[in-house]
C-alpha cells in the first residue's frame, strides 16, 4: 500500500516536471511574475504598520502620512503592469500544456490497432463521446494543476517573507503559526481517499453523459425514426441526476474543507492575539499590530492555499490516471512528452506549419510476393474470428475472399493491416517478415477501404489526398477509376464541395467511391476492398474493376478483396471461401465449383437462370 | 440559503468591531478576562462563517446542477427534435460540446450568480453604513468609493463577452475535430493519413489559442482595474482616517476599523468582479445556447389527427421532392417526381431500382424525415402531416440495412433505454418473430453488451436487433431496406421467418434484394431516377412478356435492378 503510494507520488512527479520543463521559459516568466501578482500585496502591509507607527508617533523611518501613501499609489502602478504581464504568459502557458496533453493523447489513441475497441481504465469499452469528455475535464484539471504551482510559490515566497518580519517582531509568538500548518497538513492526508474518489466517481458520471449525448446524436436518425426520442431523453435525464449528486456531493466536500482550512486558519489567528495581548511584558504598537493582523491574513491564505492544493494533487491524479489508462500499452510519460506544436508566439505571430510528411517510395521494397502464414485473431469477447489462416499473393494478382457474414473475412482484412493485433502467425513481405503491421501496411505499400467508409468535415477535394501533395488532375484520375466521374461533374463546387460530417450529404455508393478514389490516388502496391457491393450496383461496380485493372499507366498492384459479385469470382486469380472463422477451400473458381458446397451455393444464386 | 446568506453579511459586518474592540482595549490595558472574550467573540465569529458558507455552497451546488440539468435536458430534446438537415451539418463531439460544454458554463452563473451579487450587494451596503457610523466623512468616502468602483465594473462588463463566444464555438470545432478523427480510426490508418490530422490539430490550435487570449486579455482588463481601485480605496481609507484622527475626531482604534471596513469593501467588490468575468462567459455560451434552441426544424410537429388502426393503406399523391433547399419549389435534381401510387391496406409492395433511383427517399418521406415539395402522402385517409409526429414515427416501422446500434445492452438497443418495457416482452417478441433460439446463443441474454461498430454482431444479426425493436412499436406499416450483404444461410432463414411474422396483418414495402424476397410480394414497383417506371400486381407483371419485371425474373439477377 505504502510503496504503491510512493510510487504513484513519484509518477505524478514526474509527469508534472515533464510538463514543467515543456515551454520551461514560459513557465519560468510565467512563475516569476506570478511571484509579483500573488505577492505584491503583501508590501502595504509594511506600509500600513508604517502608517500607524506615524499616527501614533512611533515611527524610526522619518517619512510622514502622505509619502508612505505615495508610496503604496507607486506600488499600484507598478502591480498592474504586472497583472497584464503575467495574464499574458499564463494564458500562453495554460494553453500549450493543455494543448500538448490533448495531443498526446489523441496520437496515442489513433496509434492503437484501429478496429480494437477503446477502453477505459475498468477495461470497459469507452465510445468517442466519453473520450471527448477525458480531453476535455481530465486535460483541464492538468492545466489547472500547472498553474496552481507558480501561484502558491508567489504567495508562499511572500509568506515566509511575512513570517520572516512576524519573527522579528515577536518570534514567541510567531512560531504559533506552524500549528494550523501541522494541522491542516493532518486533515489533508486523512482525507486524501476520500478526496479522490469523490472527484472520480464526479468524472465517471460526466463521462456517462457526454458519451449518452455521443451515442444519441450519432444515432439520432435511428432514435427519430423509431419515435423513442421520450424514452431515449428519459435515459439521458437519469444520467444527468447520477452526474448532479456526484457532482454536488464532490463540491460541498470541497467547500468543507475549504471552511475546514480558513477555520484553523483564523483559530490560529485568534489564539495568536490572544497570546499577544496576554503578555504583559510586551510592547506592541498599533503598527506592529496592524502589521500582524495584515500578514498574518496574508500567512493564512497561504496555509488554506496550501490545503486546496494539497487537496488538487489528489484530483490530479485522478485525471492522469483516467488519461494514461485510455493506452494501457504505453508508459504513463507519453502524456507529457515535448512534441513541437506550432503554437503562435507570445506576440500572437502565426508559426508557419512544416509541410505534411509524404510517402516515401522504395522501389526495392515494391511487392512482389506477400505471404500470410497461420494467421490468427480471436475475438476476446466472443471468440469469433480468424484462425491459421494461410495464403499467398503476387504483384498484379486478384485475390477475392468470399463467404457468409460472420465468418471472419473483414476480420482477416483487419488482422492483416494490424488494426486488429495478430495473435500469431506471421506475414512475409518480399520474403521479409513484416514485425509491425500496423505501421508497415500503409501508403505506398497499401490502402483500405473498409465496409462503411467514414468521410471527414471537409472538402472533397480533402477527403481524398488526406494531406497527399497531387494535383487536381491527379485526383480527377482517381475519382474516373473509382466511377465516381459522373456523379462529381454534376456537384456545383466540384472538388470543393463540402462533404458534410460524417459524409452524410453524400448517398452510400457515393462515399463509398470517395473511399475508393481516396486508395487510388496514392497508387499503392497492395489494394485492399472490403466488399463494395453493399452499396454499389453491379454495373458501376463491374467498370470500377475494370478500370483499375485495365489502367494505361503500368501500374499493376495486387489486390486482395471481399467480394460475392459472380464477375469478380471469376476473375479471380485465387479465391479463398471463409467459413467460421477458417479457410473452406482456396483456389480457381472452376476448381472450387467442383468440390465446394459453399461456393456452389453462393454461385447458384446469382446464376441459377443461366 | 437567504438565511445563510445573511447570516454571513452580518457576521461579516461584526468581525471587524471586534478587532477594533480588541485594539482601544489593548491600548486602554484593560484585564485579561475581557481579551479573552473578544478573541472568543473574533474566534465563534469566524465559525459561524464559515459554517453558513458551506450551507450556502451546497444549496447553491444543488439549484445550480439541478437547473443546467433541466437544460441540457431541454437542449437535447431540442436537438432530436431537429431534421436531419440539422444533423447532417453537425458531428456529435461538436453536439457535445453545446449540450453540455455551454451548459456546464452556466452552472456555476446559475448557482451564485445571484446569491453572489445579492449577498455582496448587500454586504457593501452594510459597510458603507457601518463607515457612516463612524463618521459621516468616513462614510462619504466609503460610499463615493464602492460606487466609482461598481461603475467602472458596470463600464467594463461587456468587454470579454464576444471573444468569450468565439472561444466557445472554437472549442466545439475542436471536440467535433477529435470525435470524427477517433470515429475514422480505420481509414485514416489504412490511408496513412495521420499527418493531414495532425496539421488540422496545429491549425486549430492557433486560432484556439488566438482567441483564448484575446478573450482573458479582455477579462485581465476587468482585474487588474478592480485591483487598483480596490489599493485606491485602502489609500483613501487612511488618507481619511489619518485627517479625523488629526483633527481628534476619532481614536487610533477607529482608524483601524475605517481600514478594515474599506479592506471588507474590496472582497464583495472582487467577487462581484469575478462573477462578471464568469458571466461574460456565460452570456456567450447563453447566446450559443439561445441560438442552438431557435433553430426551427423545418419539419412542423404535425396535425391532431390520429390514424386509424389497423393495417394502413397507402397513397401517394402525385409527390414530388428534392433534397436542395426544402423550402422551395424551383424545378432542380427531382429526387422523386410525381409518384402516384395506392398500396391496399395489408399488402406487401416490394420496391426496384438501381442506387439512387429514389428507393430510400420513398422510406424517408414516409417516416417524415423530409417533407415532399409537392403531392400529399396519405395512411389510412390521414395526410402525412395531419398526424402527429411522434405517433406517426410509433406507427410506422423502419428497418434499414445499416442498423444503428448503441454502445449499450442487448435490452437497451431494443428498448431504446426504455425501463417501462419489461425483459418479459422484448423476449417474447423475439419468440414470436421466431428468434428465440438465436436468442438463446447470446452470451449474457438481454445484458449482452453491443458495441456501436457493431461489435459482436454481424450486420444480419443487427438486423434481427431492428426488427425486434420494430415488432415491440407493433406499426401499422413496416418499411424494410433488405441487407444486400450475403448472409449465411442459417441467418437468412432467420431473418425470412421474422419478416413473415413481422408483416403478418400489416402493410409492407421491402426494398429488395432478393428474388427470394421479391416472390413473397403482392405488388411490385420499379424506380428509375425518381420516376416509376413500372407498378403492378406481381403476379400480373410477371406474366406480362416486355414488363421490366418479367425480364428481371429471366436473368434471375437481381443485382441488375437493386
Amino acid at each position: 500500500m505504502e510503496t504503491e503510494q510512493k510510487e504513484k507520488d513519484s509518477q505524478r512527479l514526474q509527469l508534472i516536471l515533464d510538463l514543467m520543463r515543456f515551454r520551461g521559459q514560459l513557465h519560468a516568466v510565467d512563475a516569476f511574475l506570478w511571484l509579483f501578482i500573488m505577492g505584491l500585496p503583501a508590501v502595504p502591509g509594511l506600509i500600513v504598520r508604517e502608517f500607524f507607527n506615524i499616527l501614533t508617533a512611533d515611527a524610526t523611518l522619518g517619512w510622514n502620512v502622505y509619502s508612505v501613501l505615495g508610496l503604496w499609489i507607486a506600488l499600484v502602478t507598478v502591480n498592474v503592469g504586472v497583472i497584464f504581464a503575467g495574464r499574458h504568459t499564463k494564458t500562453q502557458h495554460r494553453f500549450a500544456i493543455s494543448a500538448l496533453v490533448r495531443r498526446n493523447m489523441l496520437d496515442a489513441l489513433m496509434q492503437r490497432p484501429a478496429a480494437e475497441p477503446l477502453q477505459n481504465q475498468n477495461g470497459q469499452v469507452t465510445n468517442v463521446g466519453e473520450v471527448i469528455s477525458y480531453l476535455r475535464d481530465d486535460g483541464r484539471q492538468i492545466e489547472d494543476q500547472l498553474q496552481f504551482l507558480p501561484e502558491l510559490n508567489g504567495i508562499g515566497v511572500f509568506a515566509v517573507f511575512s513570517f520572516i518580519i512576524l519573527l522579528t517582531v515577536n518570534w514567541q509568538v510567531t512560531v504559533f503559526i506552524f500549528i494550523p500548518l501541522l494541522v491542516i497538513v493532518g486533515v489533508v492526508q486523512w482525507t486524501w481517499n476520500r478526496i479522490q474518489k469523490l472527484r472520480h466517481d464526479g468524472r465517471q458520471a460526466t463521462q456517462k453523459v457526454t458519451g449518452f449525448i455521443g451515442e444519441m446524436f450519432s444515432t439520432v436518425q435511428a432514435i427519430q425514426v423509431a419515435g423513442a426520442t421520450e424514452s431515449v431523453l428519459r435515459h439521458f435525464r437519469a444520467a444527468n441526476d447520477l452526474r448532479r449528486k456526484t457532482m454536488v456531493r464532490d463540491e460541498l466536500f470541497s467547500a468543507i474543507l475549504g471552511a475546514v482550512f480558513r477555520n484553523i486558519v483564523t483559530i490560529g489567528t485568534g489564539i495568536m492575539l490572544l497570546l499577544l495581548a496576554l503578555r504583559a511584558d510586551l510592547t506592541l504598537t498599533v503598527g506592529d499590530f496592524a502589521l500582524f493582523v495584515y500578514f498574518l491574513g496574508f500567512i493564512g491564505e497561504f496555509l488554506a492555499f496550501f490545503g486546496l492544493f494539497m487537496a488538487f494533487i489528489r484530483q490530479t491524479d485522478v485525471a492522469f490516471d483516467r488519461l494514461t489508462s485510455l493506452a494501457p500499452e504505453r508508459q504513463p510519460r507519453f502524456l507529457t512528452e515535448s512534441k513541437p506544436m506550432y503554437f503562435n508566439t507570445l506576440l500572437w505571430q502565426r508559426v508557419d506549419l512544416p509541410p505534411i510528411e509524404q510517402p516515401q517510395r522504395d522501389p526495392v521494397k515494391q511487392l512482389n510476393l506477400l505471404e500470410v502464414n497461420d494467421l490468427t485473431y480471436l475475438h476476446p469477447d466472443s471468440g469469433r474470428g480468424v484462425k491459421d489462416t494461410n495464403f499467398t499473393l503476387r504483384r498484379g494478382e486478384l485475390l477475392v475472399i468470399t463467404g457468409s457474414i460472420g465468418s471472419g473475412k473483414t476480420t482477416l482484412l483487419r488482422t492483416l493491416q494490424g488494426m486488429l493485433t495478430p495473435q500469431s502467425g506471421t506475414i512475409r513481405w518480399n520474403g521479409q517478415i513484416v514485425k509491425d503491421p500496423k505501421v508497415f501496411f500503409v501508403p505506398p505499400r497499401s490502402a483500405f477501404v473498409p465496409q462503411v467508409p467514414m468521410l471527414f468535415s471537409d472538402t472533397l477535394r480533402n477527403n481524398i489526398l488526406l494531406g497527399l501533395g497531387r494535383d487536381d488532375e491527379t485526383v480527377l484520375n482517381a475519382i474516373y477509376t473509382a466511377v465516381f466521374d459522373q456523379d462529381v461533374r454534376d456537384f456545383p463546387a466540384g472538388l470543393d464541395t463540402q462533404v458534410g460530417s460524417r459524409g452524410t450529404r453524400l448517398s452510400g455508393g457515393q462515399v463509398q467511391r470517395t473511399a475508393a478514389a481516396r486508395m487510388l490516388v496514392r497508387r499503392p502496391d497492395l489494394l485492399i476492398f472490403d466488399d463494395l457491393s453493399s452499396a454499389l450496383d453491379v454495373v458501376t461496380e463491374g467498370q470500377l474493376w475494370a478500370r483499375i485493372f485495365e489502367n494505361k499507366e503500368g501500374w499493376r498492384p495486387a489486390c486482395l478483396v471481399v467480394s460475392h459479385r459472380p464477375a469478380l469470382l471469376r476473375r479471380a486469380d485465387q479465391i479463398i471461401v471463409m467459413g467460421d472463422g477458417q479457410v473452406r477451400a482456396q483456389g480457381r473458381l472452376d476448381e472450387l465449383l467442383a468440390h465446394n458446397a459453399e461456393i456452389q451455393h453462393i454461385w447458384g444464386q446469382d446464376q441459377n437462370a443461366e | 440559503m437567504t438565511v445563510a446568506l445573511l447570516g454571513g453579511i452580518t457576521l461579516q459586518l461584526i468581525h471587524p468591531q471586534v478587532l477594533a474592540r480588541f485594539i482601544d482595549v489593548a491600548v486602554a490595558d484593560a484585564t485579561a478576562d475581557a481579551l479573552l472574550n473578544l478573541a472568543l467573540m473574533y474566534i465563534g465569529v469566524a465559525l459561524g462563517e464559515q459554517v453558513l458558507r458551506v450551507v450556502s455552497v451546497y444549496a447553491a451546488s444543488s439549484v445550480g446542477w439541478t437547473a443546467t440539468n433541466a437544460l441540457r435536458a431541454d437542449l437535447a430534446a431540442h436537438c432530436m427534435s431537429l431534421d436531419l438537415a440539422f444533423h447532417k451539418t453537425r458531428t456529435p463531439g461538436e453536439l457535445i460540446e453545446r449540450v453540455d460544454g455551454d451548459v456546464t458554463t452556466l452552472s456555476r452563473f446559475f448557482s451564485q450568480f445571484i446569491i453572489i451579487i445579492l449577498g455582496n450587494g448587500l454586504l457593501l451596503v452594510g459597510v458603507v453604513i457601518a463607515l457612516f457610523f463612524v463618521h459621516p466623512l468616513a462614510g462619504v468616502g466609503g460610499l463615493v468609493f464602492t460606487v466609482a468602483a461598481l461603475l467602472l465594473m458596470l463600464r467594463l462588463r461587456n468587454i470579454a463577452v464576444p471573444y468569450f463566444r468565439d472561444y466557445r464555438q472554437q472549442a466545439a470545432d475542436f471536440y467535433g475535430f477529435a470525435g470524427e478523427q477517433l470515429t475514422g480510426r480505420e481509414d485514416i490508418n489504412a490511408n496513412g493519413a495521420h499527418g493531414f490530422f495532425l496539421r488540422r490539430l496545429f491549425e486549430i490550435n492557433q486560432a484556439w489559442m488566438l482567441v483564448y487570449h484575446k478573450a482573458r486579455l479582455a477579462s485581465t482588463t476587468l482585474w487588474a482595474s478592480t485591483d487598483a481601485t480596490f489599493a485606491l480605496g485602502s489609500v483613501l481609507a487612511l488618507t481619511i482616517g489619518a485627517l479625523l484622527f488629526q483633527g481628534d475626531l476619532i481614536s487610533i482604534g477607529m482608524v483601524f476599523l475605517i481600514f478594515n471596513y474599506f479592506s471588507q469593501l474590496a472582497r464583495p467588490i472582487t467577487q462581484i468582479r469575478e462573477e462578471i468575468e464568469l458571466f461574460q462567459q456565460a452570456d456567450a455560451s447563453i447566446q450559443r445556447i439561445r441560438e442552438l434552441l431557435d433553430t426551427e426544424s423545418r419539419l412542423d410537429a404535425g396535425g391532431e389527427t390520429r390514424i386509424p388502426d389497423g393495417a394502413f393503406a397507402l397513397v401517394f399523391d402525385k409527390v414530388s421532392f428534392h433534397y436542395d433547399d426544402p423550402d422551395s419549389d424551383e424545378e432542380r435534381d427531382w429526387a422523386l417526381r410525381d409518384i402516384d401510387f395506392e398500396l391496399p391496406a395489408g399488402e406487401t409492395l416490394g420496391l426496384l431500382g438501381r442506387t439512387g433511383s429514389g428507393k430510400s427517399t420513398t422510406a424517408r418521406l414516409l417516416l417524415r424525415l423530409y417533407d415532399p415539395q409537392r403531392g400529399e402522402i396519405r395512411l389510412n385517409n390521414v395526410p402525412l402531416r395531419e398526424s402527429p409526429l411522434t405517433d406517426l414515427r410509433q406507427r410506422v416501422g423502419l428497418v434499414t440495412q445499416d442498423v444503428q446500434i448503441f454502445e449499450a445492452s442487448v435490452r437497451d438497443n431494443i428498448t431504446f433505454f426504455d425501463d417501462r418495457i419489461p425483459d418479459r416482452q422484448v423476449i417474447e417478441a423475439f419468440a414470436l418473430l421466431g428468434l428465440t433460439s438465436w436468442f438463446e446463443t447470446l452470451p449474457n441474454g438481454l445484458d449482452t453488451p453491443l458495441g456501436s461498430d457493431g461489435r459482436g454482431l454481424s450486420a444480419g444479426e443487427a438486423q434481427l436487433v431492428a426488427f425486434a425493436r420494430v415488432f415491440l412499436k407493433q406499426p401499422g406499416l413496416i418499411i424494410l431496406d433488405e441487407a444486400s450483404s450475403r448472409l449465411d444461410p442459417l441467418t437468412e432463414r432467420l431473418i425470412e421467418q421474422a419478416v413473415d411474422r413481422l408483416l403478418e396483418g400489416r402493410t409492407g414495402i421491402i426494398i429488395a434484394h432478393r428474388l427470394a424476397t421479391v416472390q413473397r410480394t403482392d405488388r411490385i414497383m420499379v424506380l428509375e431516377n425518381g420516376h416509376v417506371v413500372e407498378y403492378g400486381k406481381r403476379a400480373e407483371l410477371a406474366q406480362t412478356p416486355d414488363s421490366r419485371f418479367s425480364a428481371l425474373l429471366r436473368a434471375g439477377q437481381m443485382d441488375l435492378l437493386a
